[in-house]
């Protein structure tokens, strides 16, 4: 079995996010980088499959030189090799312009099963899985807390706000994954010192056979236009019992106002 | 020997260290650390299983016995993050343990007991007392019998496997059989038990005698214990640093932060000083080991195990005294690396007898 895991690098989840005033995109350079903590589930499914089948795992990444040691600690798991498509033109794309160029290099590769985290920490869309699907017109089995692959049969629970569906279908098949679905393991150590020597296969747009206006920031549908930063929390009201009795009211006109009473 | 390797982490040490310090934050922080101090062996199984899976303890073992094959540069590393979060792992014993086997074990010592350790499904301690005025005649082996006790072992009550060095041999020592008698023992630091163990009689057999000499088993794991504690204390000397600056930064006095304060802000700053200098002496002895260059090592073990031991002492002390009264109290951590740092400082020998054994080597 092949499986292909889509991994993202995005800012340090845990860090302060800095957007460019002049592009109005993420400042990738501002902070501290790494592999999206969801693509961490997605991994845990794939190795999963890797112990139960000997299933071969491969990793694609879209991003610049630079994002090749997210690329590492995603292969740190024990994954079997990675895809990196790298090309300036593809800067500023939006999730369907990203679906197109993650389609384009799926088409040049066999695999049974794409598993995505059903979203990154920083765009959060949840956008790209059904739209690489829809594009390679496979099956969308989309916010799987569970999954199942039986021969080339695969089941998975759908999660949504009432409980989730079980949905089946045949492979090949494009699969994200929400939080719930495992408990991602720690990179063991012989897997990190594996990682720098497993195959990387470097591809451009041109390679892939895809036209640089289809994607980046020129051809994006969703245009950012302003942004602001998140307003400083207001400072609260403060009522001083000076012991003359009139913090009781004061107290109690605020709650009016406030409509709480 | 091979060469001494540079000062610096490299790609792979980097994310070993992440990795390990990401572990040790979500599994073992410190309400774990407290919860497994008061049980009677110290650390926790499941724990133990899965840092295995993270080939923690197949680090220097070498693969073809199921190891990862790597130095002891590596594990330096894993010990320094260890000391920060005064993880409850009897990790220190097993490396003693392992290098043990390593230089003196014979081949089929090794073939037995190393793919266990590795897989994380043995444990393995080194029954040397601690040096000082009230160390204890060593165990005597007579006609294959072994007679006598080890006090201040090391995770003792966590092993399966014990080396004892007696005058004439040392040995492998099963703690489960007939005559062996495991006593945790009471010590400063609740987080790195110590075991007293007591041998009557104990039927040695002739496979069990290591192929180096006692002296030898001693000082290799002498060495190696005090080059990992060096690093550990390097770990645990910044956990206390990072912590009382934290505090500095925002506890107030006379409306300002008190790292404001000449007392306290000059003392943080000495302090990181020493913590660079005590990491880079650490790093080096790790590295010496690594090369396995036995005349490094003369002279960066001693170095390391008297500098570390004692910038992690002041550190942890320093930090109590910034803290005020609240590093007092039994809540608050501060109290938990000091014990650590007081009581690892003087497992393998006091700084002043690192100091005056490295005078003697180097001839001074």
């Amino acid at each position: 079995m092949k499986v292909i895991v889509p991994v993202k690098r995005v800012p340090d989840t845990a860090g302060d996010k800095v957007i460019d005033a002049d592009t109005k995109t993420m400042d990738r350079d501002a902070g501290e980088t790494v592999l999206c903590p969801v693509n961490e589930f997605a991994i845990e499914e794939a190795v999963k499959l890797k112990e139960a089948t000997g299933a071969e795992v491969t990793v694609l990444l879209i991003g610049p030189d630079g994002a090749q040691s997210t690329i590492r600690k995603a292969l740190s798991y024990g994954l079997d090799g990675a895809i990196q498509v790298t090309d300036d033109a593809i800067s500023g794309s939006d999730a369907l312009g990203t679906a197109r160029v993650i389609a384009a290099a799926l088409a040049d590769v066999e695999f049974d099963v794409v598993i995505f985290g059903n979203q990154s920490t920083d765009a959060r869309t949840s956008l790209v899985p059904a739209a690489v699907a829809e594009l390679l017109d496979l099956p969308s089995l989309t916010y799987a807390r569970f999954m199942e692959i039986d021969g080339d049969a695969i089941t998975v629970h759908r999660e949504h706000e009432e409980g989730w569906d079980v949905v089946e279908s045949t492979l090949p098949a494009v699969v994200s994954v929400v939080e719930a679905i495992n408990e991602p393991r720690y990179p063991n150590f012989k897997g990190i010192m594996a990682a720098k020597s497993k195959p990387l296969d470097v591809k451009s747009l041109a390679d892939l056979g895809v036209d640089a206006a289809a994607v980046g920031a020129g051809d994006a549908a969703a245009t950012m236009y302003a942004f602001e930063p998140r307003p400083p929390k207001a400072a609260g009201t403060i009522v001083t019992d000076d012991g003359s009795g009139s913090a009781a009211d004061d107290l109690a006109d605020w709650m009016e106002e406030q409509k709480f009473i | 020997m091979t060469e001494i390797q540079s000062l610096t982490l490299t790609e792979e040490q980097q994310a070993l260290r992440d990795i390990a310090r990401t572990f040790l934050a979500d599994r073992l922080g410190p309400d774990v650390v407290r919860e497994l101090m008061a049980g009677e062996v110290g650390f926790d199984p499941a724990h133990w299983a899965e840092v295995a899976g993270m080939g923690w303890q197949a680090m220097v073992v070498p693969e073809e016995h199921g190891g990862a094959g790597y130095g002891w540069t590596e594990l330096a590393v894993l010990f320094e993050e260890a000391g920060r979060a005064i993880a409850p792992l009897p990790l220190l014993s097993t490396a003693m343990g392992t290098a043990v086997l390593l230089s003196s074990g014979t081949d089929a010592q090794r073939a037995e007991h190393l793919p266990a350790i590795a897989a994380g499904e043995r444990r393995v301690a080194v029954a040397v007392d601690v040096p000082g005025a009230d160390a204890q005649p060593a165990p005597t082996l007579r006609d294959g019998r072994l007679d006598g006790r080890v006090r201040h072992v090391v995770e003792g009550a966590a092993a399966d496997l014990v080396v004892v060095a007696t005058p004439d041999a040392a040995v492998l020592v099963d703690p489960a059989a007939d005559g062996v008698e495991v006593t945790a023992m009471e010590v400063l630091d609740l987080t790195r038990p110590q075991a007293e163990l007591s041998f009557d009689a104990v039927v040695v057999d002739d496979d069990a005698h290591l192929a180096g000499s006692p002296a030898e088993v001693v000082d290799r794991a002498r060495t190696v214990g005090a080059t990992l504690v060096a690093n550990e204390q390097v770990g645990t000397a910044a956990a206390v640093h990072e912590m009382a600056v934290e505090y500095a930064r925002t506890r107030t006095q006379f409306g300002r932060a008190i790292g404001s304060f000449q007392a306290i802000k000059h003392l943080l700053a000495d302090d990181l000083v020493a913590l660079e200098a005590a990491r880079s002496v650490a790093w080096h002895a790790a590295r010496a080991l690594a090369a396995d260059d036995a005349d490094e090592i003369a002279v960066a073990t001693p170095m390391a195990a008297s500098l570390c031991n004692e910038v992690a002492a002041k550190l942890a002390a320093d930090t109590i005294q910034v803290h005020g009264g609240i590093g007092f109290t039994w809540e608050h951590d501060a109290h938990l690396y000091f014990k650590r740092a007081s009581s690892s400082r003087l497992l393998f020998g006091t700084p002043k007898a690192w100091r005056a054994r490295l005078a003697d080597t180097l001839g001074l």
